[in-house]
């Protein structure tokens, strides 16, 4: 059975006459990853101020690691906020160890785990630089080892890659990887829906404070998915029984076959296998990208506004 | 720890080794102390050293020094001004000094030099004269003409014992403690804005509210630089009883002492006043975004404490008068007031446990709204609340504010 790390139970949240959270109810579990997203003013980072006890819900409650968030369970918790900064005229490794030390870590355990991160991030280097000497990427990674260096049970990142190279990109998915297999939770806010696909196991969509999209990220996409098969070889696919239409795939690669009522794909994939004169090399099903699936749920959203 | 101490000590070690910080503490003392005792050195060789003049001659036109007796070493007669002059001319004295034949009407005497003549020179020949002119009498009764009374000032407040040529000296240790309190609580409270408003600005304010309460950070910060204020007052203390002690050579200083139950006076309205200024500036630094737009709104809150030196003549004339006790009584004006009034005086003991007892009060409330504004405005940004709502903060203490809700008008401009 999934072990609840946060439970939220239809929480509001009214700024003035402005509705920015209506009845927001979901559950984040141990060991995954949780993708929140969500248009810009959706609710997303009220939600997360929420659940860390910034903001009051007018509404509601949020339990955090089986209870309400106290100091204790606060030191359980990394945060990687989406407005975020060090201070600049620090050097690094004092920053980090201050920021552990708040965390409740003693002075020399904190030191030391900044050291093994600034090692791990190719940043041990600059252990005694000041931050503002550091690049932006470089900042970024080291405020990241800041949100892990207390061994949370939780970490809740917002937009964790922005600013980030690819390279950088992927040694902090490795890190969130590696948090998840040793049974981690990560909430994770982010734009970046390619990374929601591969990393997040679930997902929340927000739209306009309510939720749009809740679930397994392959459920969600599967929900999106459209009655065709995507195939890239040679041959006459029109001709294939249960095939009603054919249509270029939008990258150009492949083609989509637009498949009859009750037509099963397994099914055109055995006649495929049979016919002599097509050749396939590439046989999917057509489920839309999260991408296409949030500017739906958005473009929807708005219509029926 | 507790986090506020973790958060106090973090201030207190950080900013102990500014630059600034360094310079306002022990710099700025040192060269007030080098100053202080290179003009005094000046001063006292110029108006003591009687051997750059050499030997030196006085006409008597008038018949008082005829016959002179207590005559000083290196003082000649001479018969003529004409005389004095060659001699002057000559390089045989340094100066002469002509008694005029209608001296004892008049009592002017000139005196001839090629150059200043110090004061001491002058003490000398006053000497000489009255020695001459009551040759006649006792010495204990030319001493008692020269001055008849010997001052000595005995304040009742605190039994500080000062002898009468002292008396520039009298305000000394309350200025110190004037000084200190202005450049100490004004450094370090500033140190507190400019930490917070740096915390917002750099947005690291996010993962702290997330990781300490704003209580514990604003009471951290506080403690922290309050400790850092104390280092100051103690080395400008320290560095004032020194002084103090070298300087008992300097008539100025002489004599006076900072005596312990001043200090403990100081202590109580240093800390106090500190308190309240440091409770206002970390209001300040909550709700402002830039150390400009800080320090303006600051400014004015110093410049409150400072409204004591605007009623100096006051201060001298009427220390006692119904202004001086207003002041005295009024929160903000109360730890200059005090001090200086402690420095020309006394101040009555029921005006002094009422002015501690409502700026204690005072203080408290400060503290209080302030953690509510405090704690309502950390993560605004971009935007500064106008008093309105900063008094709707204090008065309902709402949860922390971010800059999607603290306009409470106007939408969010961000999820």
């Amino acid at each position: 059975m999934n072990q609840s790390v946060i439970q939220v139970e239809h929480i509001s949240k009214l700024y003035g006459s402005f509705q920015a959270v209506r009845d927001l109810a979901f559950e984040v579990y141990k060991g995954e990853i949780f993708a929140m997203l969500g248009p810009n003013g959706a609710g997303k980072s009220t939600t997360i101020r929420m659940i860390l006890d910034i903001l009051k819900p007018d509404t509601g409650t949020i339990r955090v690691l089986g209870g309400k968030l106290d100091e204790a369970i606060k030191n359980r918790i990394g945060y990687l906020p989406e407005e975020r900064g060090l201070y600049r005229g620090v050097p690094v490794i004092e920053v980090m160890t201050y920021l552990g030390q708040l965390k409740g870590l003693s002075t020399a355990d904190a030191r030391k785990r900044s050291m093994t991160y600034l090692e791990q991030l190719d940043l041990a280097a600059f252990a005694r630089k000041k931050v503002s000497d550091l690049s932006k990427g470089m900042q970024q990674k080291v405020q990241f080892a800041v949100t892990m260096l207390h061994d949370p049970e939780l970490i809740i990142i917002d937009e964790p890659f922005s600013g980030l190279d690819p390279v950088n990109t992927l040694v902090i998915e490795d890190l969130i990887k590696q948090f998840r297999a040793k049974g981690g939770a990560v909430v994770m806010s982010t734009h970046q829906m390619y990374q929601v696909e591969y990393l997040a196991d679930r997902l929340l969509m927000i739209n306009r404070g309510q939720q749009a999209l809740y679930g397994k990220v392959d459920e969600v996409r599967s929900r999106y998915a459209l009655p065709a098969v995507i195939v890239e070889g040679q041959g006459d696919w029109a001709s294939l029984p249960g095939v009603e239409r054919v249509e270029a795939e939008n990258d150009g690669r492949g083609t989509l076959l637009f498949l009859a009522a009750h037509t099963q794909p397994d099914h055109v994939l055995e006649q495929i296998a049979r016919r002599e004169d097509i050749h396939v090399r590439r046989f999917e099903l057509a489920v839309p990208r999260l991408n296409d699936i949030f500017i739906q749920v958005v473009e929807q959203g708005r219509m029926g506004a | 720890m507790n986090k506020a101490l973790m958060i106090a000590r973090r201030e207190f070690v950080h900013n102990l080794t500014r630059g600034g910080f360094l310079f306002a503490a022990f710099g700025v003392p040192l060269i007030v102390v080098i100053l202080l005792f290179v003009v005094f050195a000046v001063i006292s060789d110029t108006q003591d050293n009687t051997e750059r003049i050499g030997a030196v001659g006085f006409v008597d036109q008038s018949g008082v020094l005829m016959d002179a007796v207590s005559v000083p070493q290196d003082f000649a007669a001479y018969q003529t001004v004409e005389a004095a002059r060659a001699a002057l001319d000559s390089d045989a004295i340094g100066a002469y000094f002509v008694v005029p034949a209608d001296y004892l009407e008049a009592g002017e005497v000139q005196i001839v030099s090629d150059g200043s003549v110090p004061q001491a020179l002058r003490d000398q020949f006053d000497a000489f004269l009255i020695a001459n002119l009551g040759r006649d009498l006792q010495p204990a009764q030319i001493d008692r003409l020269i001055e008849p009374i010997n001052n000595t000032i005995l304040t009742l407040d605190n039994g500080r014992r000062l002898e009468s040529e002292a008396v520039v000296g009298l305000f000394f240790a309350p200025f110190i403690f004037v000084f200190v309190f202005l450049i100490g609580s004004q450094t370090t409270s500033s140190y507190l804005m400019s930490s917070i408003v740096e915390e917002k600005s750099s947005r690291i304010m996010e993962i702290l509210v997330t990781t300490v309460t704003p209580i514990q950070l604003l009471f951290g910060k506080i403690l922290g630089l309050g400790a850092l204020g104390l280092v100051q007052l103690a080395v400008w203390v320290a560095g004032g009883l020194i002084a103090l002690n070298l300087g008992q050579g300097i008539p100025a200083l002489r004599g006076v002492t900072i005596p312990p139950d001043l200090i403990g006076v100081g202590l109580v309205y240093f800390m106090l006043g500190y308190f309240l200024l440091s409770s206002i500036f970390a209001g300040v630094g909550a709700v402002t975004n830039t150390e400009q737009e800080s320090r303006q709104i600051a400014g004015i809150f110093s410049l409150l404490f400072s409204i004591p030196f605007f009623f100096i003549v006051q201060l001298i004339t009427d220390p006692d008068g119904p202004l001086m006790t207003f002041l005295t009584l009024f929160p903000f004006t109360a730890p200059i007031t005090v001090m200086m009034r402690l420095g020309f005086g006394s101040v009555p003991t029921e005006q002094l446990i009422l002015s501690i007892v409502i700026l204690l009060l005072t203080t408290l409330v400060v503290v209080w709204a302030s953690a509510r504004v405090f704690r309502w405005a950390l993560l605004l940004y971009g935007k500064r609340p106008n008093l309105m709502q900063i008094l709707s903060a204090i008065r309902r203490a709402p949860t922390m504010a971010t800059t999607a809700s603290a306009p409470v008008e106007n939408a969010p401009t961000k999820g």
